[in-house]
């Protein structure tokens, strides 16, 4: 990638540049510098003394050409010198405490770690890994996993090889996700699951039937996988399967919900961009942010990069992932029916209809009160992903309007999982008076408080002093009373109820306002109390 | 020609009442977002002196042992602070106290190896940005510590801007945007070909004044002109961003010429195979095919676009240009074979 991306101009006795990045050319100083001057070249490297203009593409080359001449001085000093000249710096590396903060559920071999007695070993070894390719590069690239820091031969800490190779895991699973889809969609154009329903068997059967093969297949693929990298299996295992069985929900949504494969391709793509996204995205910032631990391919980082992890961490970022699937093949029994999957609608019909039918009757207190504790994962995602789309605003804005931004979409997400249950038995006429509905708000309120304090148990051991959680209702805000939840989603309801459930958006965006006031308000005390 | 262009309408009709384009502009957006936040993320990884200005890291390194101080100026010229101390004991205790970020004891080297300690905060994160910010100024010690030895070091002189950022933008981030609209493109007159060849609409269309491939250049032109749109919009989502692209002409052209080629090509796979689901699986083999061989083309359309985006005075419009060769041999093709393999269906 990047071929010829930048003309460099050499003199007769200049370095050899091996780099595809590089277009070279070897000409004479006045010439090249010449050839600099009218931008044909963007760097001109005369012997040892480099050239460049002012402008940002030379200075860009520039800072490559270093890079890649600072690399290929590393290769000559290990070959023509004894290491103890050429590598004549050594650090060794201590922490200030040592006091753990994650009870450790998987200690990691020490990756061969040198022996701090003899540094030379470190060197030896480090050039060693510098010089082998393959598995090897996959691994121990961290320097604190290096307890002995080299600095020409120290890798920046970006965990990029091993994302790449979490993101490798990722590709077969998306494929075999597509591959069920296409099958369930093809099954339910031709209406042969129509033949299925007439069976004796449950829908159960016919989704975990169907789904089986593909998820089999998926989990032989990481083992494969895991084998050939010579990592872990059964952490490998407990750190796929969340991920597998995410997509998988995800597919088995769009194969239900959606009709036409004009509709499914896009929903398809979409699905894939995001499950990427959520999952590499973070997985980057392993190391540096207590973030990244939304994603369970964090976890695959440092798995491969020999390092720890905590039960905590591994809740946080596989439990949503679990209870998504769950909660996805719940509702796809409740709605596999022919007149739900074979109808054409919008998307906020078609879901309406699928939280309704997910509705049981007979209880509809427990009912709502656990749709609204199990979107919270839902919730949680969603959020996540507002906050991450919130980090390409230029941040130009004040802050506090950009929080309040971040804020008010947050809110918007969090009444909607609240209320949308309720509002769908409203809109079948299952609720005859305001005290029944009031007692329903009072349900939903409870199941999301429940649900909220578990996640914010869990977050806060795992993520903690992130001013984006805090806002987005994670850390201290998290503390809504109670209370509020059943006034914010009364609000909604009851203007619901009045105004008909056409306007339910608008009664939506009043509970929202109610509820971004309170949030606000607390955020400002908070803010104002820091400072 | 009236005919043909109730044909695009009528496609991009039905792609805004699918508000299929809505969500494709959507994923885009996810895609951007996405691509910013690993740029920042990059940038700080990889440009030590980002992470100072991005995030106000003001380090303060407790230095024991420096003796002529050759370390402590390289720290300062890191623009970090260096304090030092006469004892390893004193500066821990500082650094217990929060008062430094790290500490640095260098002993006293009689073999020309040095041991150096470096004492890091418990953090993780902290720690690493540490140790990435004091990568610089430790390289430099090294090299002195290697021109002790007799060991010289070349090139040191070279200076310029960490590049990685800037490469990732032009040669990943900028083609993966532009030519991700012609991959939807394609995807899309497959469903719609190979709707109309299930429907057996063909024949309906047809029945309107209008010729065979001017129903599929209809289709053809729609899908292209969504996919430029995009690209359009993708430039001014960058600028907003403040990463602006050079030559933006010659790279809408050539975005242009990429979506055509591919909405042409898959247009033949979806006439070949007629139903949907093998002409998808085919579209994206083939796709990944010659994507991948693109590569081999010098310069390929990858590292033609990184090159117009960056300004490479090498390149230009006339380089961008010569991919309409191609592309019309692919056109061609497309209206001989286009009647043939529609034959019996028509």
């Amino acid at each position: 990638m990047g071929r010829d991306i930048y003309a460099v101009g050499v003199s007769p006795d200049g370095p050899y540049i091996g780099d595809g990045r590089f277009d070279v050319l070897t000409v004479d100083h006045a010439t090249g510098m010449q050839m600099l001057h009218d931008g044909s070249v963007d760097l001109y490297m005369d012997g040892e003394t480099a050239y460049t203009r002012s402008d940002m593409r030379s200075q860009y080359a520039a800072g490559a050409l270093k890079k890649y001449l600072e690399n290929a001085e590393t290769t000559r000093l290990i070959e023509q010198y004894d290491i103890n000249l050429s590598f004549p710096l050594r650090i060794e590396v201590s922490y200030l405490s040592n006091a753990a903060s994650a009870t450790p559920i998987v200690t990691a071999a020490p990756a061969a770690s040198p022996l701090a007695s003899n540094t030379s070993a470190a060197v030896k070894e480090q050039i060693g890994e510098l010089q082998n390719g393959g598995n090897k590069k996959f691994k121990a690239e961290f320097v604190s996993d290096n307890e002995v820091i080299i600095p020409s031969l120290m890798n920046p800490p970006i965990p990029l090889s091993q994302v790449v190779l979490a993101f490798l895991y990722i590709v077969p699973m998306l494929f075999m996700g597509i591959f069920f889809n296409s099958s369930f969609m093809e099954e339910k154009t031709n209406r042969k699951l129509n033949i299925l329903m007439s069976a004796p068997v449950t829908p159960f059967d016919i989704i975990a039937g169907k789904m089986l093969p593909y998820v089999v297949f998926s989990l032989a693929v990481v083992i494969a996988m895991t084998l050939m990298l010579g990592g872990n299996v059964l952490m490998a295992l407990a750190i796929f399967t969340p991920v597998i069985l995410f997509i998988f929900a995800i597919y088995l949504m769009v194969a239900l919900v959606y009709r036409t494969f004009k509709d499914q391709t896009f929903f398809s793509m979409a699905a894939i961009t995001f499950v990427t996204g959520y999952l590499v995205l973070p997985a980057l910032f392993t190391g540096i942010n207590s973030v990244s631990y939304i994603s369970p391919l964090t976890l695959a980082v440092q798995m491969y990069r020999g390092e720890s992890f905590g039960l905590a961490e591994y809740a946080l970022s596989a439990g949503p992932m679990y209870l998504v699937f769950g909660l996805a093949v719940f509702v796809g029994v409740r709605i596999f029916n022919e007149e739900y999957m074979m109808g054409f609608g919008p998307l906020y019909r078609k879901a309406a209809d699928a939280i309704y039918l997910a509705i049981n009757k007979n209880h509809v207190y427990v009912s709502i009160a656990l749709l609204s504790l199990l979107l919270i994962p839902v919730v949680f995602m969603v959020q996540m992903v507002i906050a991450i789309l919130s980090l390409m605003v230029p941040v130009n804005l004040p802050p506090m309007v950009f929080l309040a931004a971040l804020l008010s979409l947050c809110v918007i997400v969090e009444e909607v999982a609240k209320s949308a249950g309720i509002a769908t038995l409203l809109e079948n006429k299952r609720i005859a008076s305001a005290k029944t509905l009031l007692a329903l708000a009072a349900a939903s309120a409870l199941g999301f408080f429940i649900g909220e304090k578990l996640l914010l148990y869990l977050s806060l051991s795992v993520v903690s002093n992130i001013m984006l959680i805090e806002a987005l209702g994670s850390a201290d805000l998290l503390i809504i009373p109670l209370v509020a939840h059943f006034v914010f989603t009364s609000i909604v309801l009851l203007l619901t109820r009045k105004l008909g459930v056409k306007y339910y958006a608008l009664a939506v965006v009043a509970g929202s306002f109610v509820h971004f006031l309170y949030n606000f308000a607390i955020l400002a005390q908070e803010m104002g109390a820091m400072q | 020609m009236s005919g043909f262009y109730a044909i695009i309408n009528k496609e991009l009709t039905s792609v805004r009442k699918e508000k299929t384009i809505v969500l494709a502009i959507l994923i885009q957006l996810l895609i951007a977002a996405f691509s910013s936040v690993i740029l920042v993320g990059l940038m700080s990884f990889y440009d030590p002196g980002s992470i100072g200005q991005n995030t106000n890291i003001h380090l303060n390194v407790g230095v024991v042992g420096d003796d002529g101080g050759r370390f402590s100026s390289l720290i300062k010229e890191a623009g970090l602070k260096a304090t030092a101390y006469a004892s390893v004991d004193a500066a821990r205790a500082e650094m217990q106290a929060g008062r430094l970020d790290a500490v640095i004891v260098i002993p006293a080297s009689s073999s020309g190896v040095v041991d150096m300690q470096l004492i890091l905060p418990q953090s993780d994160s902290r720690a690493t940005v540490v140790t990435m910010v004091l990568k610089g100024p430790m390289m430099k010690y090294e090299n002195y510590l290697r021109e002790l030895n007799g060991v010289h070091v070349r090139y040191t002189g070279v200076e310029g801007k960490e590049s990685t950022t800037y490469e990732f933008l032009y040669s990943f981030i900028l083609p993966m945007l532009m030519f991700f609209p012609a991959f939807i493109a394609g995807s899309m007159i497959i469903d719609s070909v190979s709707e109309e060849v299930e429907n057996m609409t063909f024949d309906t269309l047809l029945s309107a004044p209008v010729s065979l491939n001017a129903v599929l250049f209809g289709k053809a032109a729609a899908a292209v002109f969504l996919a430029i749109i995009q690209c359009i919009l993708w430039l001014l989502l960058l600028s907003v961003n403040r990463l602006y692209i050079q030559n933006p002409l010659p790279v809408l052209l050539l975005a242009l010429i990429i979506s055509a080629f591919v909405t042409f090509g898959s247009g033949l796979i979806s006439m070949f195979f007629k139903d949907r689901e093998r002409s998808q699986f085919a579209y994206s083999i083939l796709l990944m095919t010659v994507a991948g061989a693109s590569l081999v083309v010098n310069p390929s359309p990858v590292s033609l676009m990184a090159r117009l985006a960056m300004g490479d005075a090498r390149v230009g419009m006339l380089e961008a240009s010569l991919y309409v060769l191609p592309l019309l041999a692919l056109i061609a093709l497309f209206c001989l074979a286009s009647k043939k393999l529609l034959a019996h269906n028509v």
